[in-house]
């Protein structure tokens, strides 16, 4: 005889029944969470023509991959297994209790044959063990939790969850098992066959069964309703903000457009972010998203090096303010502290590790802007660098270098109209530091020999990105105005970057300007030549490991083109946090003007890099460079840093 | 209330000693420019004073037409508005009596406060021309004000220490800097206000030049002279050290 649904249960269809308010309540929480988000202001548009496929709003391939599948989340592989152990586990469980209820309504044949066997009886016993041992871990890590779960404000409700999630397996198994040992072995049910035997002692089956069904069905129901008030509303958040988020890297700032406001009578909107009315709804999303499950907290180079700043602390200061519903409450920044939003180095290792798609340094930058913009607040070192950057144009405010020094004694081809093909851009970084001179002069050394058409402008001068990462997007976009309007006169329509933050900043922010060009980063533009034959290498076969700078790697997903120069020159090792994983400098988001409290970041990496036993210490930003350079002097007196172009032109056959 | 502000613009004063380059016995005007150091510390205490007294806040310079742009940054900082006197004339007495001139024509003055030395001539003689031209008190190297009911109490920063002073009436000080007074970056809002701001040009005035001629303006050379010591031998090598700096009397 086949397995009979609701067996010994009298007036069982009043589960059922009770689904209906349950999954009423459940859609109310949903509702009430999708209108305060989307109180939020619109998301500022990044002017791009995405190709990814999209239904509605949603990303598909981030809504599946980041979303459903969950990638992220294996980073860290045992959490990752017990969390698909438990989130499939209970899936798989959901769709046989949803086949048992079709069974029941319309008279679905699964309880014969095969797929009762297979499906009903062995895929949801083994479902059923598999929750319950992710369950478990869950539970267990809870209650001896890593510092990253704990710091700042655990996340309590997970651990009535998991207790309930625990109840409703153990009743479920419980429950087969007191019908097995009354009806005889399921065919499949591996679990329930094994356990009922060791429940036949257990007095009066019948109504214990009975009752523990009723105690399974409800604590279901329950649990179903309570979902949107507790952190397993991740369960529907996560995979919607993975889909909406937009498949580019970064924090995806794009640009304010000033020009709207110059008009009679025209006023400036209030910029940036200085409660939670001005955020967009993007920004809601995230805060309502987050877990507190602290893996940003973890790689941030402020948090780890005893800064101010955990984007961990910050998910739950806004949230805070976006629960106790202080939509027009400004004593968020300080809250937050001015301090604490200027730590951040805009590394986006925290949106690298965010299993549900936040982007924590989009908030922070737009905090940023209004402190800037707004309230003329910033740091004291790093205000200097800005009020150089405002009058002289570049941010490296007591420079013993003129703009054109670092081409003293070099014959560098200036760009001439219709005559150039590439434009060099220089920079800021490499022009006004000594130590980062010579990649300029590496470079053009490298072209010449190459033998590619090139031209420097005849004063060199800052994107306006540090500005930009400062929080002043209205110096930003005056700079870049005026470099788009020289690029255009000139008729420049490819440029060399050395720098990825210049790469970074034509690449993301001037097309939004009116300012699209070709651009190239040094490191791309040196493997396309050394994989046309144009230049030869010789391979020295050192070790040399290569640092990631954030805005190559993270930033714009230049992860391969640079290690096939360096494994051109030499032996590639990898440190630790590499690829989109590495570790910032320190540099970022115009921290290299500034007093660190704490370790410093750059000792921290360049002790990271020195642990590799590697000769040579490679990297492709001037920024880097001077960071790691100034850091490893703690540990050694050598030189150990150098730049890619630098690399290669050393080995260079001529 | 009325104070009043005066500015300079000069080409850049961080220019590094190497780059540095004369055209005529001035900078190279190839150099960006930009309000002068302590004339923003100047600029930062009058904003400072207006919002605590409600008080009207003039700034005036005597320059260039093309100097308007960046003076701007004054307005933007919170100045109601901006006086040029047109002229190049680099004499103290011109460009003392030219402003001198600008101030008459504000009617009322309660406080006038300048940078305590231009950022391009260094030499800080404007000011008390102009005091004593305009018959007010001249306190220099001042680093704050406040209000009294008959005048101002004045802080004067000395080499030594701080000495606080009372001027009776309207009075001039030209201002160092402080980190009190530290310019501060003027917000979005205030730089588009600034745009709207009055800007009023007035030709220059003829007057007596001072009797002192420039003979020639150079530029130090910078030279580093490296000696390298050999350090295979540490305490051998801070012997050398030590040597050679008394050789060379540094020690």
């Amino acid at each position: 005889m086949g397995r009979v649904p609701y067996w010994n249960i009298n007036q069982g269809v009043l589960i059922d029944l009770l689904s209906i308010p349950a999954l009423a309540i459940f859609a109310y929480g949903l509702f009430c969470h999708w209108q305060r988000i989307r109180q939020g202001k619109a998301r500022v548009s990044l002017g791009l023509t995405l190709t990814a496929m999209k239904i509605g709003p949603i990303y598909i391939c981030s809504f599946l991959m980041k979303g459903i599948v969950g990638t992220r989340i294996y980073k860290k592989l045992f959490t990752g297994i017990a969390h698909g152990l438990l989130l499939w586990g209970m899936v798989i469980l959901g769709i046989g209790t949803c086949l048992v209820i079709l069974n029941v309504l319309f008279g679905l044949p699964v309880f014969s044959g095969e797929f009762n066997r297979w499906f009903m009886g062995c895929a949801l016993d083994a479902a059923g063990v598999a929750a319950l041992a992710g369950v478990l871990f869950h539970l267990i890590r809870r209650l001896f939790p890593p510092e990253r779960l704990t710091c700042f404000r655990a996340n309590s409700g997970f651990i009535l969850i998991e207790t309930v999630i625990i109840a409703i397996i153990v009743t479920g198994f419980l429950v087969e098992g007191l019908r097995i040992a009354q009806n005889g072995p399921d065919p499949g049910s591996f679990a329930g066959n094994w356990l009922a035997p060791l429940l036949t002692s257990a007095g009066s089956l019948s109504s214990l069964h009975r009752y523990l069904w009723w105690v399974h069905g409800l604590m279901v129901l329950s649990l179903i309703a309570y979902l949107p008030y507790s952190p397993l509303v991740h369960l529907v958040l996560a995979p919607i903000n993975a889909g909406l988020d937009l498949p580019v890297p970064g924090p995806k700032m794009g640009v304010i457009n000033f020009e709207a406001f110059e008009g009679e009578g025209d006023e400036v909107p209030a910029l940036g972010i200085s409660k939670v009315s001005d955020m967009s709804w993007k920004n809601l999303l995230d805060i309502s998203t987050c877990l507190r499950c602290g893996r940003c907290h973890e790689v941030c180079p402020a948090a780890q090096t005893g800064k101010s700043l955990s984007p961990k602390n910050i998910m739950i200061t806004l949230g805070d303010y976006f629960q106790e519903n202080k939509p027009g409450d400004d004593t968020l920044l300080d809250a937050v502290s001015i301090d604490t939003i200027y730590s951040c180095t805009t590394c986006a290792a925290c949106m690298e590790a965010c299993p549900v798609s936040i982007n924590q340094p989009n908030a922070i930058l737009g905090m940023r802007q209004h402190l800037l913009m707004e309230r003329s607040e910033i740091p004291d070192i790093m205000g200097q660098a800005h009020r150089s950057l405002e009058a002289r144009h570049h941010p490296f405010v007591g420079t013993g270098f003129g703009p054109n020094d670092w081409r003293k004694g070099l014959d560098v081809p200036i760009f001439e109209q219709g005559k150039t093909e590439y434009l060099l851009w220089i920079g800021c970084s490499v022009a006004y530091e000594e130590r980062t001179q010579n990649i300029g002069r590496a470079m053009v050394n490298i072209l010449k020999a190459a033998g590619v058409s090139f031209g420097i402008l005849e004063e060199n001068r800052c994107t306006g990105d540090p500005a930009k990462q400062m929080g002043n997007e209205f110096l930003f976009s005056e700079i870049a105005g005026e470099n788009i309007e020289e690029f255009k006169s000139l008729g420049v329509t490819s440029i060399i970057t050395l720098c990825p933050h210049c790469y970074n900043s034509f690449t993301s922010h001037y097309p939004l300007l009116g300012g699209t060009f070709t651009v190239i980063p040094h490191a791309v533009f040196l493997r396309n030549l050394i994989t046309a034959g144009t230049i030869r290498l010789k391979n020295n076969g050192e070790s040399v490991c290569y640092h990631d700078p954030c805005y190559l790697g993270r930033h714009n997903n230049i992860l391969s083109d640079p290690r096939d120069v360096v494994s051109s020159v030499g032996q590639l090792v990898e440190m630790k946090r590499h690829g989109s994983e590495s570790f910032c400098c320190g540099a970022g988001g115009g921290n290299y003007w500034t007093e660190e409290a704490g370790t410093r970041i750059n000792q921290t990496r360049a002790k990271e890099a020195l642990e590799t036993g590697a000769a040579t210490i490679a990297t492709a930003c001037p920024f880097c460079m001077l960071m790691l350079t100034d850091g490893l002097k703690k540990f050694t007196e050598d030189q150990m840093v150098k730049d890619i172009a630098e690399l290669v032109y050393s080995q260079m056959e001529t | 209330m009325h104070i009043v502000v005066l500015a300079k613009v000069v080409p850049d004063y961080e220019v590094p000693s190497a780059d540095f380059e004369l055209v005529g016995n001035r900078a190279h005007p190839r150099y960006t420019r930009m309000i002068g150091l302590y004339d923003e510390n100047a600029v930062e205490l009058g904003v400072q004073l207006k919002e605590k007294h409600a008080a009207e806040l003039t700034i005036v310079s005597y320059g260039q037409s093309e100097d308007v742009q960046f003076l701007r940054k004054a307005l933007a900082m919170g100045a109601d508005k901006l006086v040029l006197v047109e002229g190049n004339a680099d004499d103290p007495f011109v460009i003392a009596a030219n402003l001198k001139e600008a101030i008459a024509k504000l009617g009322e003055v309660d406080l006038i406060l300048a940078g305590r030395q231009s950022s391009d001539m260094d030499r800080g003689v404007v000011p008390g021309l102009l005091a004593g031209m305009l018959d007010f008190p001249f306190i220099p190297q001042a680093c704050a004000a406040e209000s009294l009911a008959d005048g101002w109490k004045v802080s004067q920063l000395t080499d030594t220490g701080k000495r606080v002073m009372k001027v009776c009436g309207a009075g001039l000080l030209s201002i160092t800097s402080i980190p009190e007074n530290v310019p501060r970056i003027p917000a979005v809002k205030a730089i588009f206000g600034a745009k709207k701001k009055p800007v009023e040009k007035l030709a220059e005035i003829g007057a007596k030049k001072m009797t002192v001629a420039e003979i020639s303006v150079k530029i130090p050379k910078m030279e580093s002279v490296c000696e390298l010591i050999p350090a295979e031998d540490m305490e051998e090598a801070a012997r050398v050290l030590l040597k050679r700096l008394k050789e060379e009397r540094y020690l």
